[in-house]
């Protein structure tokens, strides 16, 4: 440690921190502008000034490391003078129109300039005004406003990865502005108006619509991902404002889906009242007792299936279970739309590390995931491990786009997966390294494919985590594979309590509780839909989800709506409306009091909720209350109840809810240590893999809800389908409209080429809008020479 | 090279400037050339390289005058990363003229003083980061280039030495600021010239983040002649703390403006008054402008400072690149720093606040006041504009823009007082 000191108190820091964060450690107010702690040092506002003794300058203290026996001063007659001088500069050119600046009230340079600034400024020449730049849908530019900290340079640079914001020109004609316009490809674009200082980067969607000081603040858990990053909701009475991350949290940024997504709360699609069909017409508004009549007749002493959201919370997923034990002992349920492997998984959805120790780790490998739709956060992170010199590969069957530089990456069919692992095998067992069962799974694969090398090489390190994604876990070989990789890093040792680098993607939130709450009755969606089909239900009871928008079995599920009748529950009706004879509101959950665990299994438990919109009720209530008019015992009658009703399948929540710790209790992935599932040879003749792509503005009932997020996708949108050139030229073929052939039969596509994607696969840019392609996992283009 | 007797030296750098065809290889090795550079190869290391110029006491002829030994001594080795020798040829100071000099008639001698500079710092790749406007310049050094790696001066394998260095020559795009050595450096990395802040220093985290030094023209075109004659040698011309030769380059109200390498010590009267002809008019200089554009003014009272880094100090000054603009009572000191005003405004890199806004608000208000808009709370604000941009910045322009106008309000507030639309 050194030690110095601040106005005279002895402090300690850590070597090398800079002046300016050890007066924040110690609560000595320095101001500054364009110093922010998740960016780079800049030093150019030149507001943290401050006195060293002996040192004949005042010293940016941002910029200048602490050493032994320092004497600093933070307010002295002369810096006071200096900083009144700054603000005198940064004024000059900057408008005095706070009254109508979306900043004001929560406006860094409108607080300095009360507290150090002049009462009057002096400068009587030509004013100077700056044009505006395009940033894309979310971000407003007033760049006359501009105190050019860079701080939004840095954080496209640092954060975003994308580089596209810069510095152009210099002296008083210094500008900010977009490289090129409408460039801002950044998933985390929202975060501008948030670190830009002043009023010159602001949140277009919010702008012109309400201050600062009208918002009041809700503390809540974002389930747009299995992230979960804290959030603060701002709503105006009952109505949502925006979103925005909170200081101190895990992740310092949110991303433009979680953050934008906001509208959608206060959106037509929302449910908020019940709805039934009366005389098979359209849905219209009903009274809660109306809809329930309809929901006992279609569902008293009928075979179901239901579908559920992870995204509910925890709360609201146990009285999900609770209604189904006391109405439907016999039903299966089903909360995931992307698996369709429902074999044991050697290591289940979740992460057995938290995003800093991957960030961390010595190697990190990516298998078939788009990280930096998935998961931009995670994506933020890797991006700042690669800043640092840590490697990063990623072995998928696309090059998705990151924002940073992959240090190994290797393009692969997903039916190439086994000989991956195979080969990966094979080097490790070189090496001597093995584990029970490993021979005879690198003995059923007859192929190896050298991308298992770049897996290998990574698993060599001390530490390495994987990161498990869609690719795999959607396949229909799942457990074969996971099972491999589970072998491979148990052979390398990382697959240790204190070193399990596993860490397979989850589709939702909540997945390590809805293992310990669920796991027992849990179906594929896909079976669900098929035993609708085949006669062997009579309803489906669908609960915040949207299996026709969303997953990898759009055509099953209309294929089982059109047999059976639907009751929805949920917040967003979506494209459920079609299909369903009765719609039950169910609060959101800016709405809740509730309880969330993200993919790293840290707890958080929201309970300073909005009040509702319209007759929306928390999910548990509206299960009690289905319960009771079906006629069977009521179980719980509030949320402590419910709550030890969860304590009995997962005691590690019990803790938290006393009020005890939520950040470092993590709830772990179950390890299934006695599955041993060996890959099965692929049995189609289909020549082409399909993989479909997850895009963070489309993909869930709330985006689609969203205009703003519905917009960004637009712009962001990749063609429908997609494949490597060359795959069109083997055939003979050029870009256009292509017959595509699947077990589901004959249909017509836009297909595009690309560079990026593996060889042999049927790429589709748009899930949902290419309809059946999103069902199937092999396909073939029709025409051309064979 | 300089004649055969050392003590009949009274040049250092300019010892053969007038040499017809010095910029040729052949005409540069009959007077001396390269004859020494052999012996050093052999016969020296780096650990008696620095030793002789720390002995020397050469200090920095760019403008800051940091002991070139000290600085050399500074950069970390084995650092496993390579360690890169830069020349500053960026000479955009006004007044300063020097360099260009050394480099069109003389270039060999810089490219000697460089290649023992890089042996000695064990530097693979050495830039010459030249000023863009030098383009004639540009092309000597380029063709000087070529004939040393011709002469297997440069390149792999020096004179069979086992030393490698590469020499390149990097033109800058015109803005001031990149003469500022880590601003040069961004530029030479290729993105815009600002200048960096410190700690890191370049000596440690430099060039694409690898241990650099950075050089003036003049401080490395000096290093042949003390490897050759000895830092002794050097230290004993001049005065203490002060040792050598220093050019000056020397413009204004002189009857014969020019570069003039004397040692130094030398009186600012002397250099005036016997080298350069005297006063246009009168016979005491109204200013004195001693380093450069951004150093302040001397005035009459200091016409008998003798030329060290040190009496110009302690005269309120600084030595800087040696260029000495002179003025006599002809001079219009209003128009003089409205100008000088307007040069650092377009020069300032935009980045720290206090200098991009401060010096084009300078700018403004000495514009007005040379118009005669002036009033008196102009004079004020000039001041305290001036005083909290100076010293406040990541590099030194901001104390540069400041001191002409500090030196004006200083020395001559009556000559600022006339031009009031108001008189106070």
């Amino acid at each position: 440690m050194t030690s110095l000191f601040i106005n005279d108190q002895e402090v300690d820091v850590a070597p090398g921190t800079s002046i300016l964060e050890a007066c924040r450690e110690n609560g000595a107010e320095v101001p500054y502008f364009c110093y922010h702690p998740e960016l780079s040092v800049a030093a150019n506002c030149r507001m943290c000034l401050v006195e060293v003794e002996g040192w004949a300058k005042p010293a940016a203290s941002c910029c200048t490391p602490v050493s032994e026996g320092m004497k600093v001063k933070t307010q002295t007659e002369s810096l006071a003078k200096d900083r009144e001088m700054v603000m005198e500069y940064l004024l000059i050119h900057h408008p005095l129109d706070c009254p109508v600046c979306d900043q004001g009230g929560s406006c860094k340079l409108q607080d300095y300039a009360v507290e150090h600034g002049a009462s009057k400024g002096r400068y009587a020449e030509h004013k100077r005004a700056s044009v505006n730049y395009e940033l894309g849908p979310f971000v407003n530019t007033c760049m006359t406003r501009c105190i050019h900290c860079t701080r939004c340079v840095r954080f496209a640079d640092e954060v975003a990865g994308t580089g596209d914001i810069g510095i152009l020109n210099r002296s008083d004609h210094m500008n900010i502005a977009g490289i090129v316009e409408e460039a801002l490809e950044s998933e985390l674009s929202g975060n501008l108006p948030d670190i830009c200082p002043v009023g010159a980067l602001l949140d277009k969607p919010s702008h012109d619509v309400s201050r600062p000081w009208e918002m009041s603040h809700h503390k809540s858990t974002c389930t747009q991902c299995p992230n979960g990053c804290d959030i603060s909701i701002e709503s105006r009475g009952d109505e949502v404002m925006r979103i925005r991350p909170i200081e101190h949290s895990p992740e310092p940024w949110i991303c433009d889906r979680g953050r934008y997504v906001y509208d959608a709360f206060r959106s037509d699609n929302r449910i908020l009242k019940p709805t039934m069909r009366r005389d098979g017409g359209g849905l219209v508004e009903a009274s809660w007792d109306e809809a329930f009549e309809q929901v006992i007749t279609l569902l008293k002493d009928k075979r179901v299936g239901i579908l559920f959201s992870p995204d509910w919370s925890i709360e609201g997923q146990m009285a999900i279970r609770l209604m189904r034990d006391a109405l439907f002992p016999d039903a299966k349920v089903a909360y995931g739309l992307h698996r369709r492997d429902m074999r044991t998984f050697a290591f289940e959805e979740g992460f057995s590390m938290t995003t800093a120790q991957i960030e961390a780790a010595d190697q990190v490998v990516v298998l078939g995931s788009d990280l930096r739709q998935r998961l931009p956060l995670l994506m933020q992170r890797l991006r700042k491990r690669g800043r640092a010199g840590k490697p990063v590969s990623r072995i998928g069957a696309m090059n998705y786009r990151t924002n940073m530089d992959i240090n190994n990456d290797a393009l692969v069919r997903p039916r190439d997966w086994p000989a991956v692992i195979a080969r990966a095998m094979e080097q490790v067992r070189e090496v001597g390294k093995t584990a029970a069962g490993f021979d005879s799974w690198m003995a059923a694969v007859s192929d190896r494919h050298e991308a298992g090398k770049v897996l290998a090489d990574a698993l060599m390190a001390d530490s390495c985590a994987l990161l498990v994604g869609e690719e795999i876990r959607a396949h229909e070989d799942a457990a074969a594979l996971i099972h491999g990789l589970d072998l491979l890093m148990r052979a390398c040792g990382h697959a240790e309590s204190d070193n399990d680098g596993r860490n397979l993607i989850p589709e939702g939130m909540n997945r390590q509780v809805l293992s310990a709450t669920h796991g027992d009755v849990r179906a594929s969606a896909g079976d669900i839909f098929a035993a609708a089909s085949a006669g062997d239900l009579d309803a489906l009871i669908v609960i915040g989800s949207d299996p026709v928008g969303d997953g990898v079995f759009p055509s099953a599920a209309k294929a089982a709506l059109a047999k059976v009748p639907l009751i929805q529950i949920g917040s967003i009706s979506g494209e459920m409306a079609e299909y369903a004879s009765v719609q039950l509101p169910a609060a959101a959950y800016s709405e809740v009091e509730g309880t969330f665990v993200n993919m790293e299994g840290r707890i958080r438990i929201a309970s300073n909720p909005i009040k509702s919109l319209g007759q929306e009720r928390p999910l548990w209530k509206v299960m009690m209350r289905m319960i009771q008019v079906m006629g069977a015992e009521v179980p719980v009658v509030n949320l402590d109840e419910l709550r030890a009703a969860v304590v009995e399948r997962l005691p590690e929540l019990a803790g938290a809810w006393a009020g005890g710790a939520t950040d470092t209790v993590l709830i772990k992935p179950r390890r299934n240590r006695d599955v041993s599932i060996a890959p099965a040879a692929r049995s189609d003749s289909f020549e082409l893999d399909v993989v479909s792509r997850y895009s963070m503005y489309r993909e869930g009932m709330w985006a689609r809800a969203s205009k703003l997020l519905t917009e960004a996708g637009r712009i962001h949108a990749l063609d429908d389908v997609l494949v490597h050139p060359e795959t069109l030229a083997a055939k003979g073929l050029s870009v256009g409209e292509h017959k595509v052939r699947t077990f589901l039969g004959e249909n017509t596509y836009h297909i595009g080429v690309r560079e990026d994607v593996s060889p042999g696969v049927l790429f589709v840019g748009k899930r949902g809008v290419a309809g059946d392609l999103s069902d199937v996992s092999g396909a073939s283009i029709e025409g051309g020479a064979a | 090279m300089i004649s055969s007797d050392p003590k009949q030296v009274k040049q250092i750098c300019f010892d053969n400037i007038d040499v017809p065809g010095m910029h040729t290889l052949s005409v540069a090795r009959k007077n001396g050339a390269y004859a020494f550079l052999p012996t050093v190869l052999k016969d020296f290391d780096s650990g008696k390289i620095i030793d002789e110029v720390k002995t020397s006491g050469l200090r920095g002829r760019g403008g800051a005058g940091f002991p070139t030994g000290l600085k050399w001594s500074f950069v970390p080795r084995n650092t496993g990363k390579p360690t890169y020798l830069l020349c500053n040829a960026d000479e955009g100071e006004p007044g300063t003229f020097k360099d260009r000099d050394i480099m069109r008639f003389d270039p060999h001698l810089l490219i000697e003083g460089m290649i023992m500079a890089g042996f000695a710092l064990d530097v693979q790749d050495a830039y010459i980061y030249i000023r863009g406007e030098f383009l004639h310049e540009t092309n000597v050094m380029n063709a000087a280039i070529a004939e040393a790696y011709e002469a297997n001066l440069l390149g792999d394998n020096i004179l069979g030495s086992g030393y490698s260095m590469d020499l390149t020559v990097h033109r800058g795009a015109g803005a001031y600021i990149c003469g500022e050595e880590t601003a040069l450096i961004e530029s030479l990395e290729g993105k815009a010239g600002r200048p960096r802040f410190k700690p890191p220093f370049p000596a440690v985290e430099g060039f694409y983040g690898c241990p650099t030094v950075v050089n003036n023209v003049e401080t490395l075109a000096t290093v042949p002649a003390i490897l050759e004659f000895g830092g002794q040698w050097h230290a004993s011309i001049g005065v203490p703390n002060n040792a050598g030769c220093k050019v000056f380059s020397v413009s204004g109200h002189v009857n014969k403006p020019g570069n003039y390498e004397v040692p130094l010590g030398t009186s600012l009267k002397t250099l005036i008054e016997d080298y350069c002809g005297g006063l246009q008019h009168g016979t005491v200089p109204k200013v004195i402008i001693p380093g450069g554009s951004s150093t302040p003014w001397l005035t009459a009272e200091h016409y008998e400072t003798p030329l060290t880094y040190d009496d110009l100090m302690k005269a309120g000054s600084f030595l800087g690149s040696g260029a000495i603009i002179v003025m006599d009572e002809t001079a219009d000191l209003v128009a003089l720093t409205h100008r000088l005003a307007h040069f650092y405004a377009h020069e300032s890199c935009g980045q720290c606040t206090p200098c991009r806004e401060g010096t084009g608000w300078l700018e403004r208000i000495m514009k007005r006041v040379e118009k005669g808009q002036g009033n008196a709370e102009d004079v004020t604000v000039l001041g305290e504009a001036a005083t909290h941009m100076a010293g406040r910045t990541i590099c030194a322009l901001a104390e540069g823009a400041a001191a002409p106008v500090l030196s004006l309000l200083k020395y001559f507030p009556e000559d600022v007082q006339a031009r009031l639309a108001e008189k106070s």
